[in-house]
């Protein structure tokens, strides 16, 4: 079973993981930025982690086989921060135009706040202007709610809703998305959001059309297994082998697919950029040594 | 400086494009914000081996061995928009893995200044080995940066020291023998005791770049490597014994010879005692 894990914050999580994740099947994973615990104060550090997990990050999955990508944004929680907003915007455009940038995001809304909007909405408009799909975060607290003003935000700008993914979704929000058409995730993290019995559940009475699911794995309590898990899960209860497959690699492939940064069949080759050892078979440097 | 109007791209990069991908190369080098430009290399022009081998370009030797049809894009689009010291750093700070390599690829070609120093500086203290390895091999740049004064002795010997740390080929970086001093020298003897005392791999290419400036303790490690186990240390030990041309060396190579299973180590032994020959 080939795995796309579309939502983990590999920058805070050990090399360890990484090897588990490839033996559990995981060819390629999204990273989208984040929080990273506590607030910044500048945008220096924003550029340091957007370039971090554009190059060491990526670099570091490649050592373990699998392919890194991510989404750029300002999170709904620093939106919120007139130390950093504005600045972010900036520089944004930039970093949209990155190869394994994927879409925009995390964005959208978490306390649920005037500015969080303004910024939510003016990120959607990046997103529009790079061709970009959007990886949108909703708020944990008064979900349904929160759920709702995002989906009105992006009707309201005329936002391609296949091109829309509304993560952090439950039973009562699935409901809502299968009518608005954008695709939905589920965050399956051990004690809050979403165990894998209650993914189970959705799955059979919903399907798992425009769906993904994910670990959200991060600096928390979070397990970055949960996508194989949760895929035993499904398989003891009886959920048909295909169902599984478009769950957790048609869909969210096809989704960041839609960029054209990312290709399909790239993904069944091996990651690197450093193409030295296969190109080489026939260059003048093997078996000759310039330095003499 | 690149003449932009002058700016030749390597050979066969054209003929490996699609029309559509000449298109955006021509239009990316006429105009266009640069930092947005850069990004888009590997998925405009592709990631397609170029091939060519060694080739001379700007005043550079260089082995196109590793070099794919995005790195020639971004060295004829930085030959062809001359980017200020400052503009071609922030490219590679701000770059992504891709454009980093391209940046470090293309370094060779351009014209040696303060981003040669700062590039360089950022690959020693870098631990993604193929930015290391973009930047100081398959090319002549770290010879010609010392030659030009943009890298000090010191700052040489430590790029070298890490190519041996990292186990990286002293034959892809041309004509590094020319760097050789006894400071490096009993750097890299230094490196290979502490390997061998924790029971590690040596950096195979260790007897044939001490040899080419001797110090304490490099006599005994070549005649060693011409005992060693493995066939590389064997065949840099015969070169540096054909270097060095010292008697007990030369005696000891002729006494390997005959028992030496290995043809390409034979190839260098013999090479080693016929220059001696040659010498008076
Ligand atoms: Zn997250």
């Amino acid at each position: 079973m080939k795995i796309f894990e579309p939502h983990i914050h590999m920058f805070s999580r050990i090399t360890d993981d990484y090897e588990k994740l490839a033996l559990a099947g995981v060819r390629a994973v999204l990273e989208p930025a984040f929080w990273l615990g506590q607030n910044r104060t500048h945008v220096g550090t924003f550029i340091d982690y957007f370039d971090t997990i554009l190059g060491w990050e990526r670099f570091r999955a490649q050592q373990f086989g699998i392919h890194h990508y991510c989404t750029m944004g300002l999170n709904p929680r620093e939106a919120n921060d007139d130390r950093v907003n504005d600045a972010v915007m900036e520089i944004l455009p930039r970093y949209l135009e990155k190869d394994s940038v994927v879409g925009v995001g995390e964005i959208g809304l978490d306390d649920q706040t005037e500015k969080e909007e303004r910024y939510l909405i003016a990120q959607l408009e990046l997103g529009l202007r790079h061709e970009l799909p959007v990886l949108v975060h909703t708020p944990h607290r008064d979900k349904k709610r929160g759920f709702a003003r995002c989906i009105a935000i992006l009707q309201d700008m005329a936002y391609p809703m296949e091109r829309v993914l509304l993560d952090h979704g439950n039973e009562e929000t699935i409901q809502i998305t299968r009518e608005v058409g954008c695709y939905q995730g589920f965050s399956i993290y051990p004690f809050t959001k979403m165990d894998e019995n209650r993914m189970v559940a959705i799955v059979q009475e919903f399907g798992v059309e425009r769906m993904v699911i994910n670990s959200a794995a991060d600096w928390g309590v979070s397990d970055p297994l949960m996508v194989p898990k949760t895929i035993v899960k499904l398989r003891q209860a009886g959920v048909a082998e295909h169902a599984i497959q478009q769950l957790v690699w048609d869909n969210p492939v096809g989704f960041f697919a839609q960029t054209g940064r990312l290709d399909a069949a790239e993904l069944s080759q091996p990651p690197g950029f450093d193409r030295r050892e296969t190109f080489d078979g026939n260059s003048v440097l093997r078996g000759q040594d310039p330095t003499r | 400086m690149a003449d932009s109007n002058r700016a030749e791209p390597l050979p066969g990069l054209l003929d490996g494009l699609t029309a559509d991908a000449r298109g955006w190369l021509d239009r990316a080098r006429a105009d266009g914000d640069l930092p947005v430009l850069f990004p888009q290399l590997p998925r405009r022009l592709g990631r397609i081996a170029m091939g060519g081998g060694v080739q001379r370009h700007s005043g550079a030797t260089l082995d196109l061995g590793a070099w794919r049809t995005c790195d020639g894009g971004a060295l004829l689009l930085l030959e062809t928009r001359t980017p200020s010291a400052d503009e071609l750093v922030d490219l590679y700070l701000r770059g992504d893995l891709e454009e980093r390599t391209m940046v470090l690829r293309a370094l060779a070609c351009l014209p040696l200044g303060s981003a040669t120093a700062t590039l360089l500086g950022e690959v020693q203290r870098s631990n993604t080995v193929p930015h290391f390895a973009a930047a100081v091999c398959d090319s002549d740049l770290l010879i010609r940066a010392r030659d030009a004064g943009v890298l000090d002795a010191d700052d040489a010997n430590r790029m070298l020291l890490k190519l041996a740390f990292v186990d990286l080929p002293l034959a892809r970086v041309f004509d590094a023998t020319r760097l050789a001093n006894t400071e490096l020298s009993r750097m890299l003897q230094d490196l290979a005791s502490e390997r061998e005392a924790a029971g590690r791999r040596v950096w195979r290419d260790t007897n044939l770049l001490i040899a080419h400036a001797p110090t304490a303790g490099t006599l005994a490690r070549i005649a060693g490597g011409l005992e060693h186990g493995d066939d590389a240390h064997r065949i840099a030990a015969a070169r540096g014994a054909a270097h060095i041309a010292d008697p007990v060396l030369l005696r000891l190579a002729r006494e390997r010879l005959d028992r030496e299973p290995s043809a390409a180590v034979r190839t260098e032994l013999a090479a080693a005692l016929r220059a001696a020959e040659r010498t008076p």
